[in-house]
C-alpha cells in the first residue's frame, strides 16, 4: 500500500499538479478578498495589495514600514513589532520554504502563464549566457538592499519620506497585481515630487520590461526577486528541502536544461546534498526530469515525499511502446 | 567441377567472409554451447549474428544508411530523418589486418578493424554517408582516411572539456549543423513529430535495456554478461523494432528466471563490473575468459553497452530545436568517454555500478594502442583501491593468440575474489 502511494507520487505528471495547485493559489491570493480572506501582511510572496481583492499582503510592505520608523522608536518598543512582523514572515516561509515562488507566488504563476502563450504561439525561449547569468543573478541582493537600507535611511533622517515603500514604487508587481482584478490606475507616473517621479517612472520601465521578458524568458522576475533572496537566507531551516544524492547523478544534466531559473549546479554539483540554490524556486521540475532513482528528491522533515525515477521520467517524457513494422 | 575451380581461386573478399564467418562463429559456438542454460530468447540475437557475420545477410535493403564512428551522434535525429544509423566500430581481427595496411602499427585495434573494414569495400550494409565525431585522436584521424576510400565522410566537432559551458553550448551547434547536413542530405525536415517519435522509440529500446539490468542486480542473475554484450551490440546494425520485439521478449523470459531464481553462473561465482575499451563482437575476448573462469559480468561501463542507453533525453518544451538540443546534452554531458580531460564522472560512475549490482570487483581492459584508456588506467586503479574496490587490469588486442597468459591472470584475480568473499561470510 505504501509504496503504491509512493509510486502514485513518483509518477504522477508534475506539470498538472502544478498547473493545478498555481490556479487554487492564484485564485486564493488575487481574489481572496473578494471572500473575505485575510491572511495577513507577512506572507513570503507577492501577493500585492495594490491589489484592493488581495487575500493578504506581501511581507516587503509591512518591513519596509517598520524599518522606516524613528531610529529612536525602532530600538525602542516598536523593535518588538519588526521582531514579531519577521517571525510571522518565518512562520509561513517554513512549511513551504521556496516552494512559495513555483506554487503559490500570483506574480510567479503569471510568468507561467506568460511562458504558456509563448509556447502555445511556437516561439522558443530565450535564455542567458553563464556570464550574463552570475551578473544578473547579483540584482536580487542590490534590491533587497533597497528594501531594507532606504526605510533605515529614511529612519535616521537621511532621506525623506517621498522615500516610503521605495521598493513598492518601482515593483513590477505593484502595477500588475492590480489589473487582475481590472485596475489600470497603477500605470502612472507620480508627479508630486521628483523621487516619486523617478522611482515610479522607474517602476513602469519594470512592468514593461517584466511583461516583456516573461515572455522570451521563463520566470524572467524571479531572478531579480528581492524577495527570493530574503527566502535564501532563511531556507535551510524550512520543513521542505531540496536534496541530492550525487553518488546516484550521471550529470547527464537533464534537470539543468529543463530548469527555468538556468541553476547549473543542480546538475553539476555531486557534493552537496542541500541543492537548494537561491535562485531556486522549488518548482520540481528538475527531479520530475532526472532519469536516475532518487539523485534528485523533495523532502518533507527529510522523509523523501517526491523522489526521480526511471518510471516517472519515461512516463513524464511520454515514452512509450512504439508502433513499428517488425518481421516476424 | 566449376565449383571446383571456384574454391581455388577464392577472391580476397571471400577470403576475408570466410576468415570472418569462422571468427564469428567460434563465438556463437561458445555462446551456445559453453555456458548453462542460455535464455532461449537468445537465438534471435545468435541467429542473427550468425546471418550477418556468416552469411552476409544484408537488413537494411532500400534505406538510406547513415555510419557513424562513435556513439556521440543522435540516432534519434538519424531515424527522424527516415535514415538507419549503423555504428561501423568493429571487432574483427581480420578486418584489423587489413587496417593495419593504413594505419600505425601500434594504433588501436578498434580503429584498425573500422578503418580495415571500410577499406574492404566488402560490406553488406554499406553506409551511404558517415559521419565521425572528433573523440579520440585515431578515430579522428581515421575518417580522412576512410575519405580516402571513396566514403563521404562529415566530421562531427566534439568537444574535451565536457564540464564547460562553452562545451555545451559548441556541441549543441555542431549537432545542430550535423541535423542540417543530414536533413539536406535526406531531403527530408526534421519536425516536432517525428523527432519527438524518434525520441520516444529509442527511450523506449533504452527503457528496455533498462529493465534487463535490473534483473542483473539479483542473486541468482539471469542472464551472462556476454549474452548482454551481444544483445547490445546488436544495436549497432539491427532493424530497431525487430531488436525491441526481441528484446520484449526477453525481458519477459528474465522475470520469469529472476521468479524461479535461475542463476547463470556458480553459487560462489564473483560478481564483475567491466569497463574500458568496449568488446565489440567477435572480440569477446575478455568477457568470455571471465565467464569461462567462473565469474559473472553483472554491469559495465563501456561505450558498446552501457553508455549506448544509460542516458536519457529531457525535454522542457517540444519544439525541434530544444529536441535537438537535449539530445546534444545527452551525448556530451553523461558521457564517461575517456578523450575528456577529467574522468570524475567516469569512476564515480563505476563505483555506483560496483554498489548497485553488489559487484565483487572490477576488471579493466584497455586495447594495446587505445591511449585514452591506457591513459585512465592509473587514476581508475587508484580511485578504486581508495573505495577499497578490487580491480584488475588488463591489457588486450583482437589476436587470437595470448589467450592463455591473460585467462591465468583473469582466473587468478577471480580465485583472490572468492577467497575474499569466503573470509568475509
Ligand atoms: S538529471 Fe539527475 S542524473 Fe542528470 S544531472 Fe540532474 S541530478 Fe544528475
Ligand atoms: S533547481 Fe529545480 S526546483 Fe529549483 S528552479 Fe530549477 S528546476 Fe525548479
Amino acid at each position: 500500500m505504501k509504496s503504491k502511494i509512493k509510486d502514485l507520487i513518483n509518477n504522477m505528471n508534475l506539470a498538472k499538479v502544478r498547473f493545478w495547485t498555481q490556479l487554487v493559489t492564484f485564485v486564493l491570493f488575487v481574489y481572496g478578498g473578494y471572500f473575505a480572506i485575510d491572511l495577513g501582511s507577512e506572507l513570503p510572496i507577492f501577493a500585492c495589495p495594490y491589489n484592493g481583492e488581495s487575500a493578504g499582503a506581501c511581507y516587503l510592505i509591512p518591513l519596509q514600514h517598520q524599518l522606516s520608523m524613528p531610529a529612536k522608536v525602532l530600538l525602542g518598543g516598536a523593535g518588538i513589532s519588526v521582531i514579531v512582523g519577521l517571525l510571522t514572515f518565518l512562520f509561513w516561509f517554513i512549511f513551504l520554504n521556496k516552494a512559495w515562488c513555483g506554487y503559490a507566488c500570483p506574480i510567479g504563476t503569471f510568468q507561467d502563464w506568460l511562458t504558456w502563450l509563448r509556447k502555445s504561439m511556437g516561439i522558443r525561449y530565450s535564455t542567458y549566457t553563464q556570464n550574463q547569468f552570475e551578473k544578473l543573478s547579483k540584482i536580487k541582493y542590490i534590491l533587497l538592499a533597497i528594501v531594507l537600507l532606504v526605510p533605515l535611511l529614511m529612519g535616521v533622517g537621511a532621506l525623506d519620506s517621498d522615500w516610503s515603500a521605495a521598493f513598492c514604487k518601482i515593483c513590477p508587481a505593484r502595477i500588475i497585481s492590480p489589473m487582475f482584478s481590472g485596475d489600470l490606475s497603477q500605470w502612472a507616473i507620480d508627479f508630486s515630487s521628483i523621487t516619486a517621479m523617478v522611482l515610479t517612472s522607474i517602476g513602469m520601465i519594470f512592468a514593461g520590461l517584466f511583461l516583456a521578458g516573461s515572455f522570451v524568458k521563463k520566470r524572467f522576475f524571479c531572478f531579480f526577486c528581492p524577495m527570493s533572496a530574503l527566502h535564501y537566507i532563511f531556507s535551510s531551516f524550512a520543513f521542505v528541502q531540496l536534496k541530492k544524492d550525487g553518488s546516484k547523478c550521471t550529470r547527464c544534466g537533464d534537470c539543468y536544461s529543463v530548469c527555468d531559473m538556468q541553476i547549473k549546479d543542480i546538475a553539476d554539483d555531486v557534493t552537496s546534498t542541500n541543492i537548494l540554490r537561491d535562485d531556486c524556486i522549488m518548482c520540481l521540475k528538475c527531479v520530475a526530469a532526472c532519469p536516475e532513482d532518487d539523485a534528485l528528491h523533495f523532502d518533507i522533515f527529510n522523509v523523501k515525499a517526491f523522489s526521480s525515477t526511471k518510471e516517472g521520467f519515461e512516463k513524464r517524457m511520454g515514452i512509450e511502446k512504439p508502433k513499428g513494422d517488425r518481421d516476424e | 567441377m566449376s565449383n571446383l575451380i571456384k574454391r581455388e581461386i577464392e577472391s580476397p573478399n571471400e577470403r576475408q567472409n570466410r576468415h570472418k564467418a569462422m571468427e564469428a562463429i567460434k563465438v556463437l559456438n561458445d555462446l551456445r554451447e559453453g555456458f548453462k542454460v542460455p535464455p532461449q530468447s537468445m537465438e534471435y540475437f545468435y541467429n542473427l549474428f550468425e546471418e550477418v557475420y556468416c552469411h552476409q545477410k544484408a537488413l537494411h535493403k532500400g534505406k538510406v544508411k547513415v555510419g557513424t564512428m562513435c556513439i556521440q551522434i543522435p540516432s534519434e535525429i538519424i531515424y527522424a530523418l527516415d535514415g538507419v544509423p549503423i555504428r561501423l566500430c568493429n571487432g574483427f581481427y581480420t578486418d584489423d589486418e587489413i587496417g593495419s595496411d593504413f594505419l600505425p602499427q601500434k594504433a588501436c585495434p578498434l580503429v584498425k578493424a573500422s578503418v580495415g573494414h571500410l577499406a574492404s569495400q566488402n560490406i553488406t550494409d554499406k553506409p551511404d554517408m558517415i559521419y565521425s565525431p572528433t573523440t579520440c585522436d585515431q578515430k579522428t584521424k581515421a575518417g580522412s582516411t576512410i575519405e580516402g576510400f571513396g566514403y563521404d565522410v562529415v566530421d562531427v566537432n566534439f568537444p574535451r572539456t565536457k564540464e564547460s559551458e562553452i562545451s555545451r553550448e559548441f556541441f549543441r551547434r555542431s549537432i545542430r549543423e550535423f541535423s542540417a547536413d543530414l536533413s539536406s542530405k535526406m531531403g527530408k525536415k526534421l519536425s516536432k513529430k517525428n523527432l519527438k517519435a524518434a525520441i520516444s522509440k529509442i527511450g523506449y529500446a533504452q527503457s528496455l535495456y533498462h529493465r534487463l539490468s535490473e534483473f542483473r542486480k539479483s542473486s541468482a542473475v539471469p542472464i551472462l554478461g556476454n549474452d548482454m554484450f551481444l544483445v547490445t551490440n546488436a544495436f549497432f546494425f539491427d532493424k530497431i523494432d525487430n531488436w525491441i520485439g526481441a528484446c520484449e521478449k526477453l525481458v519477459s523470459e528474465l522475470e520469469q528466471r529472476v521468479k524461479d531464481e535461475v542463476h547463470v553462473a556458480g553459487k560462489v561465482s564473483p560478481r564483475i563490473v567491466y569497463t574500458g575499451s568496449p568488446p565489440i563482437f567477435p572480440n569477446y575476448k575478455i568477457p568470455l575468459i571471465i565467464e569461462e573462469s567462473d565469474a559473472i559480468i553483472v554491469a559495465d561501463e563501456t561505450c558498446s553497452s552501457n553508455r549506448m542507453f544509460n542516458d536519457r533525453v529531457a525535454v522542457d518544451e517540444w519544439f525541434v530545436n530544444d529536441m535537438v538540443d537535449s539530445l546534444a546534452d545527452k551525448y556530451l554531458k553523461a558521457c564517461t568517454c575517456p578523450v575528456f580531460t577529467k574522468n570524475d564522472d567516469r569512476i564515480r560512475r563505476i563505483i555506483e555500478l560496483v554498489r548497485s549490482y553488489s559487484a565483487d570487483g572490477v576488471i579493466y581492459q584497455a586495447f594495446a594502442g587505445c591511449t585514452v584508456y591506457e591513459l585512465e588506467q592509473r587514476s581508475v586503479l587508484e580511485a578504486m583501491e581508495k573505495a577499497g574496490i578490487s580491480i584488475l587490469y588488463i591489457e588486450s588486442d583482437y589476436s587470437p593468440s595470448q589467450h592463455g597468459q591473460l585467462s591465468t591472470r583473469v582466473e587468478a584475480f577471480v580465485e583472490s575474489l572468492k577467497i575474499k568473499n569466503r573470509k568475509r561470510s
